[in-house]
């Protein structure tokens, strides 16, 4: 009997202990934890920006596969406990820009293939890993992001190219616990420069990212807005076959800092990957950019892996004018003489004939009447 | 007043009716909505291509979009009993207002010769009647979903590869469409799909009735009411589908996944272990110069599901196996009278066959009719718990009074559910959704008439009315009167 009453008091006084301590944790929530900010669909860098948008109407479709390896580690600040909270995220980007002159708008939908990691405690911090992966969450999708990117100084393939970016992440997961949002609007703006001397081509950017989202002092979230900083250089090897085909091999690096402590070690994220990518951007037919990259973490901080992966494929295409008369090449029975439009392919875009017999007078297309001599 | 109710709302549709076939014969397109890509109608792909900066013949590339918001009223209704003994599953009988917002692009790429991609966001926001809970095979609104919340929630609704395999034979023209890219193809040619969508993208595409944001609105139109095609709780699945196409034939199978639990988000990836087999054979025809088809769908399930005999008979033999007992899986009934499934699902079969049949009477006038006949002795997996249905109604546009962007049509739905599934409901077990503690078993019915107006050639604005008996299989629930209003827009 006595030995009962013993018991309980001993669980009782457990049961206070451990909902003592557990009142003194504190449990964190998810956020947007990936900090690779892949470019705009038709971008050519895996983060950085070509900024060669040209020619008529046009669009991009693209896809981007990444594996990030223990992306968000917490720690206690004097190193003693340690937590592994995301150790794999995998996603798939899509990507869709429509691109006209120098401009770009586009739209990407992050669908996450994999969120994982270890639950635990760090100091008075409690954190949850949360289970993201095709059977659990088949369709959930990450913030999706809205741009619009425009090129202000020089042209497509000039030595230097200056642009400027607006982006806004749309929260409409809602489910911060995923790691997939913040759960709040966020906004980016940015300044780009790119530029192409001889086989050396570079690309950078600087801008801001308005985040709502402060967790501080929780270790290892978002502490606000931050500066975005971004460079990377390459070198163009021309191969044979099809013009402006060529393999681009350079360094991509970039990185994030809050405001709060600027270019402090605990709020600033800076990672590197090597990129490679084989394009074809001849003017004719489809162009296309194979992508890849690996890399790791510079400075770890929330969002930057011990180490990543990334595959993209973009598909991009885009109507040109060249004697500007309004009807594209792809249709322009006479596309380098400025003619009219018609309803006949053989004849459209071609010069209106004098003797209004429908025949083409220009340089006309294959089949059609021979182009009439010159004085 | 429930005959007088019903028989007003009959004589209504007939008087509708009446006044739609007996119309002048309008010189429009086929009946249904407007084709998106109609020269007349706006939208962003038409609106390349008359500036030439599109080629909407021969796609390499197509966007389209769509927003729509249907709201739904119900005022109260007679109910003896709710909830009965603690279940879980019935219409609040009290008034109650639904609503859903969508919007939907749909983006497609031509990926490769013959090969194409498709990619569908979607976002949604709901609020059903009743927690969606109630009503067997006659929701009032196809958009509601099992998941929905009152806040928007975007989703991956498809991600999905097309190839198109060439056999010769006539050209078809296939036109611009959301999910389509515009080609000239062989009209006979094998076609295989795979990946991440709705088996009613490829199977029972009746041209005449099947969406509920451009006609009828009520789910028992979307397509057959007891087809309890596999998917995730919001009818989206993973898998394959083969479809070959010989002139006027085509026939088409599929394999896809189910959810891991009965609707339920999570997907079960194990297709060799548990999978819905899908087979339709279609023919296409013509009566009087007007096409029309015919399509025999059948089903074959193998899932993780209950039999109701099953979980009548481990009740019965242990009374501790009930309802609010569960240990496993359930909706959560309070019934510790009732059986429950929840303690007898293992691997199970379910199989159905169904027709479907559309027909143009005039350019813009057609009908069309869904039976389908399941086994019903398993629980509903991932659509609605009926066991048979049928389905039935006409849509015109409004070509003969001078409005031929406007579309209104009538129809009436008829739904039941098998002796044994009956038995297991009337002891106070739930099914999915339905289950009011007891059942005085009947023919769940749906009536409904709607009109749309057109405005600016890519809006349109719904009035529709549905009159809904029998709810949840249950003779003692009900009528129902439902007002519903509805904006669509597309682009």
């Amino acid at each position: 009997m006595r030995s009962s009453r013993k018991g309980a008091l001993l669980a009782i006084v457990l049961a206070v202990a451990w909902t003592s301590h557990a009142a003194a944790q504190q449990q964190t929530q998810g956020f947007a934890l990936e900090r690779f900010y892949p470019s705009a669909p038709g971008g050519g860098w895996l983060v950085m920006d070509t900024l060669d948008m040209r020619g008529g109407f046009g669009g991009v479709a693209g896809v981007t596969l990444g594996y990030a390896h223990d992306p968000l580690r917490v720690a206690t600040t004097d190193g003693s406990q340690h937590l592994t909270v995301i150790s794999d995220q995998a996603f798939a980007d899509l990507g869709f820009a429509a691109t006209y002159d120098r401009f770009r708008f586009y739209l990407n939908l992050d669908m996450p293939l994999a969120v994982g990691g270890n639950n635990g405690t760090v100091g008075a911090y409690s954190f949850t890993a949360p289970t993201v992966n095709p059977s659990a969450t088949p369709d959930v999708l990450s913030d999706a992001r809205l741009g619009f990117d425009a090129r202000l100084v020089g042209d497509a393939r000039s030595a230097f190219r200056l642009g400027a970016g607006a982006q806004l992440y749309v929260p409409f997961t809602g489910n911060p616990s995923y790691y997939l949002t913040d759960g709040t609007y966020r906004a980016m703006g940015r300044v780009l420069f790119a530029g192409d001397v001889g086989r050396f081509t570079y690309a950078g950017q600087v801008g801001v990212h308005i985040r709502p989202r402060d967790d501080a002092p929780t270790p290892g979230g978002p502490q606000g807005s931050e500066l975005l900083f971004g460079v990377a250089a390459g070198v163009r090897i021309p191969l044979p076959g099809p013009p402006n085909t060529s393999v681009i091999v350079g360094p991509e690096v970039y990185g994030a800092s809050a405001f709060r402590s600027f270019l402090g070690t605990d709020a600033t994220a800076l990672e590197a990957l090597l990129s490679g990518r084989l394009e074809g951007t001849a003017e004719d037919g489809r162009q296309y950019r194979v992508k890849l990259g690996v890399g790791a973490g510079l400075n770890p901080h929330f969002g930057e892996p011990e180490w990543r992966f990334v595959i993209g494929i973009e598909l991009f295409d885009h109507s040109t004018d060249r004697d500007k008369d309004t009807v594209f090449d792809s249709r322009d029975a006479c596309p380098d003489v400025p003619g009219v439009r018609t309803k006949d392919p053989r004849t459209n875009g071609c010069p209106k004939p004098p003797d209004g017999d429908g025949a083409p007078a220009g340089n006309a297309a294959p089949g059609a009447t021979e182009p009439a001599k010159p004085e | 007043m429930h005959r007088n109710a019903r028989w007003l709302a009959r004589a209504l549709g007939a008087a509708l009716a009446a006044r739609i076939l007996f119309a002048d014969a309008p010189a429009r397109a086929q009946a249904g909505p407007p084709a998106a890509h109609e020269d007349a109608a706006f939208d962003f792909m038409n609106f390349l291509s008359q500036h030439n900066l599109h080629d909407i013949n021969q796609e390499s590339w197509n966007a389209y979009g769509q927003v729509t918001y249907i709201s739904s009223w119900h005022p109260a209704f007679s109910a003896p009993y709710t909830n009965a003994n603690g279940s879980i599953n019935s219409l609040v009988p009290n008034a109650e207002r639904s609503y859903t917002g969508s919007a939907t692009l749909f983006l497609g790429f031509r990926l490769w010769p013959g090969g194409e991609g498709y990619f569908v966001p979607e976002a949604i926001e709901e609020v059903p009647f009743s927690q969606l809970r109630g009503i067997g095979g006659a929701i009032q609104n196809g958009e509601l979903q099992k998941t929905g919340s009152p806040q928007p929630q975007l989703y991956r609704a498809r991600t999905y590869l097309k190839q198109t395999i060439g056999f010769g034979g006539d050209k078809v023209e296939k036109t611009s469409d959301p999910m389509q890219l515009a080609a000239v193809v062989d009209a006979r040619r094998l076609v295989i799909t795979a990946g991440n969508f709705t088996i009613l993208d490829v199977f029972d595409r009746n041209s005449i009735s099947g969406d509920y944001r451009q006609n009828l609105i009520n789910m028992a139109f979307m397509t057959f009411s007891s087809w309890d095609f596999p998917s995730d709780a919001r009818g989206y699945s993973w898998g394959g589908t083969a479809e070959l196409y010989w002139d006027d034939w085509a026939f088409r199978l599929g394999r896809i996944t189910p959810p891991k639990n009965p609707n339920q988000l999570a997907i079960d990836f194990r297709l060799l272990k548990f999978y819905g087999d899908e087979l339709e054979i279609e023919h296409d025809h013509k009566i009087l110069g007007h096409s029309g088809a015919v399509r025999l769908v059948g089903y074959h399930n193998h899932v993780d599901t209950g039999r109701f005999a099953d979980a009548i008979a481990a009740f019965e033999a242990n009374p501790a196996k009930n309802a609010a007992a569960c240990t496993g899986f359930n909706y959560g009934s309070g019934n510790a009278d009732a059986p429950d499934l929840c303690w007898v699902r293992k691997p199970n079969d379910k199989l159905g066959i169904g027709l479907d049949l559309e027909q143009h009477i005039t350019e813009d006038i057609g009908v069309f009719a869904r039976g389908m006949y399941s086994d019903g002795q398993t629980e509903v997996d991932a659509f609605n718990p009926a066991d048979r249905s049928i389905a039935y109604g006409l849509i015109a546009k409004g070509s003969a009074w001078h409005r031929p962007f406007d579309v209104t049509g009538i129809g009436s739905g008829l739904s039941w559910i098998s002796s044994i599934h009956a038995q297991y409901l009337a002891m106070g077990g739930v099914d999915g959704f339905v289950g009011d503690g007891h059942l005085r078993q009947a023919a769940e019915g749906v009536f409904e008439v709607f009109y749309s107006v057109n405005l600016l050639k890519a809006l349109w604005l719904t009035a529709d009315y549905q009159y809904l008996w029998n709810p949840g299989f249950n003779a003692d629930r009900g009528p129902v009167n439902i007002f519903g209003t509805r904006a669509h827009a597309e682009f």
